[in-house]
């Protein structure tokens, strides 16, 4: 396991992405990635406060047009998140902190999925006010978002930080 | 033109005025609409209350870019002799209170702003307290500027004036009666006068030697190794809050989600200003931790540009009362829409701007 991470960080890309100094590699996909969380935090922060009763003149109903922009975040996160480790393969993957970004991030997801389901596939939703599952679901999508942020944060503190 | 703006010395004596004169006629307005009751006239005195402030955060940093600019860099770097170092460490001391009762009378200007369209009527806190942050703040910027003439103008420092003009007693009285004071000085240059109080350790000298309080401050927010992290997370999360307003209105303002009202979305106003109130307060923190990353970065001037078209575009939206009012299904005039797609472009080069801070800066 340990010689394949150790492959992957001294593959080309790797290399280049650590050490070639452009502002196309470390510094321009770690860009993408904070516009990925910017776009992916910030909408579905918006559409949690919403659930929990903010802006109540907002009908949640046709928020569910930003669910391209949100998974389209989301996936350019997964790819330069994906790159970034590629990068420091051998200490992010014995760091605990990233296990727990990774945890946050999946809990996240699956809250999405739910809260896209569950709160928005009912055909009512703007009629009737929000049932405590709902909101249960949007407290759990924030502290999950809130969580994922801190940790990856943290990334560049604790462990064997390999960057910025 | 490029030389004015790129020395940054230059900049602070610009922008410098300002938060005083500029402030004042706000005042003045605001304070008159509590008498006439002019809608128009205290409308005028908050928008100007919040641009104020936004001139303050580059009034702030470029304070802290003009003493690293006057001190100049490499071996010999230091402050001409003219200047009092004490003098300008009241003056730092003075800007960050200052600043920070403007930001906080801006933030409260903007919300009466902002209530002002959504109940009609503002709730009854709003006008005092805008009202008694509005004469702190102008109490508190009026000392700064006067602590700052302070650094240059040795014609008005107390306790230069002070020594120049008991040396100008002896001289005059050497004059009068020869031989009646022993080692009168010649004349009495102005230099001789701010040398001595250089030499005594400024007005204060039992103070000169301990750190001013936005130096404690800084030494706060890089003493605890907790402390930055936690500051730039709180970033991100205000980041965060901050784009869901960019994105979510300025989309729908743009012909997105059509079906929702945009009277509707501008509910959604309070979070995005909340949010750069956290970023605004963190960014504050790392600039006094550390102001040497930000006062010769390019990115981080750029970075400031852009927060004040920012507050600008903020301004026109809180000003344009039509674009609020259009309905569902209905778009938005030609203003408006071009307001919105700057305000996506303005936060976009913000972000830039501050992710570059040590790539192309030297932040870190």
């Amino acid at each position: 396991m340990m010689s394949l991470l150790q492959q992957i960080e001294a593959s080309g890309f790797s290399q280049w992405v650590k050490q070639s100094g452009s502002l196309w590699a470390f510094p321009g996909i770690l860009l993408m990635h904070t516009y990925g969380m910017a776009i992916l935090v910030g909408i579905i922060t918006g559409i949690d406060l919403r659930i929990l009763g903010l802006m109540p003149a907002v009908p949640l109903g046709p928020l569910r047009r930003f669910f391209p922009l949100v998974w389209t975040a989301f996936w350019v996160n997964a790819v330069t998140g994906t790159m970034l480790l590629a990068a420091d393969a051998t200490s992010k993957m014995r760091n605990p902190d990233f296990g727990i970004k990774m945890l946050f991030i999946v809990l996240a997801v699956i809250t999405q999925r739910m809260i896209q389901t569950r709160v928005f596939g009912d055909p009512d939703v703007d009629a009737k006010p929000f049932s405590s599952n709902s909101k249960m679901l949007a407290v759990m999508s924030l502290v999950c978002w809130l969580g994922a942020i801190t940790a990856g944060r943290l990334l560049a503190y604790v462990g064997n930080p390999g960057g910025l | 033109m490029i030389d004015i703006l790129s020395n940054t010395s230059h900049v602070h004596l610009l922008l410098n005025h300002v938060p005083t004169t500029a402030f004042v006629v706000a005042l003045v307005l605001y304070v008159v609409s509590l008498f006439n009751g002019s809608e128009a006239f205290k409308k005028a005195g908050l928008a100007m209350f919040f641009l104020i402030a936004a001139v303050a955060i580059a009034t702030y940093t470029s304070g802290s870019a003009a003493e690293a600019w006057l001190r100049g860099v490499g071996a010999k770097s230091d402050l001409p002799p003219d200047v009092v170092p004490a003098a300008i460490h009241e003056h730092e001391d003075a800007a960050l209170w200052a600043t920070g009762l403007m930001l906080l009378t801006g933030f409260f200007a903007w919300l009466a702003l902002w209530q002002w369209k959504t109940i009609k009527r503002l709730p009854s806190w709003n006008t005092p307290l805008v009202l008694v942050l509005a004469v702190l703040s102008f109490v508190a910027m009026s000392r700064t500027a006067y602590l700052g003439g302070h650094i240059h103008h040795l014609e008005i420092r107390p306790d230069v004036v002070a020594r120049h003009q008991a040396c100008l007693a002896l001289v005059d009285e050497e004059v009068k009666h020869p031989g009646s004071v022993p080692n009168a000085p010649e004349n009495c240059p102005w230099q001789a006068a701010a040398d001595q109080v250089n030499a005594s350790g400024g007005s204060d000298p039992a103070g000169a030697a301990t750190p001013n309080l936005a130096r404690r401050l800084g030494d706060f927010v890089i003493g605890h190794t907790w402390m930055w992290p936690t500051l730039e997370t709180l970033h991100f999360v205000g980041l965060c809050m901050l784009f869901t307003v960019v994105l979510i209105v300025n989309l729908r303002l743009l012909g997105a989600i059509r079906m929702v009202p945009v009277s509707a979305v501008y509910q959604m106003l309070p979070i995005g200003m909340l949010g750069f109130a956290v970023n605004l307060v963190t960014g504050m923190l790392f600039f006094v931790g550390i102001p040497s990353q930000y006062n010769a970065n390019p990115v981080f001037y750029w970075k400031i540009v852009f927060v004040l078209l920012g507050g600008l575009n903020v301004m026109y939206f809180m000003l344009v009362d039509d674009a609020w009012r259009t309905p569902s299904d209905r778009d938005v005039t030609a203003g408006p829409r071009i307001a919105a797609a700057s305000a996506i472009v303005i936060w976009v080069c913000v972000l830039y701007c501050g992710h570059m801070l040590p790539f192309i800066g030297n932040a870190f």
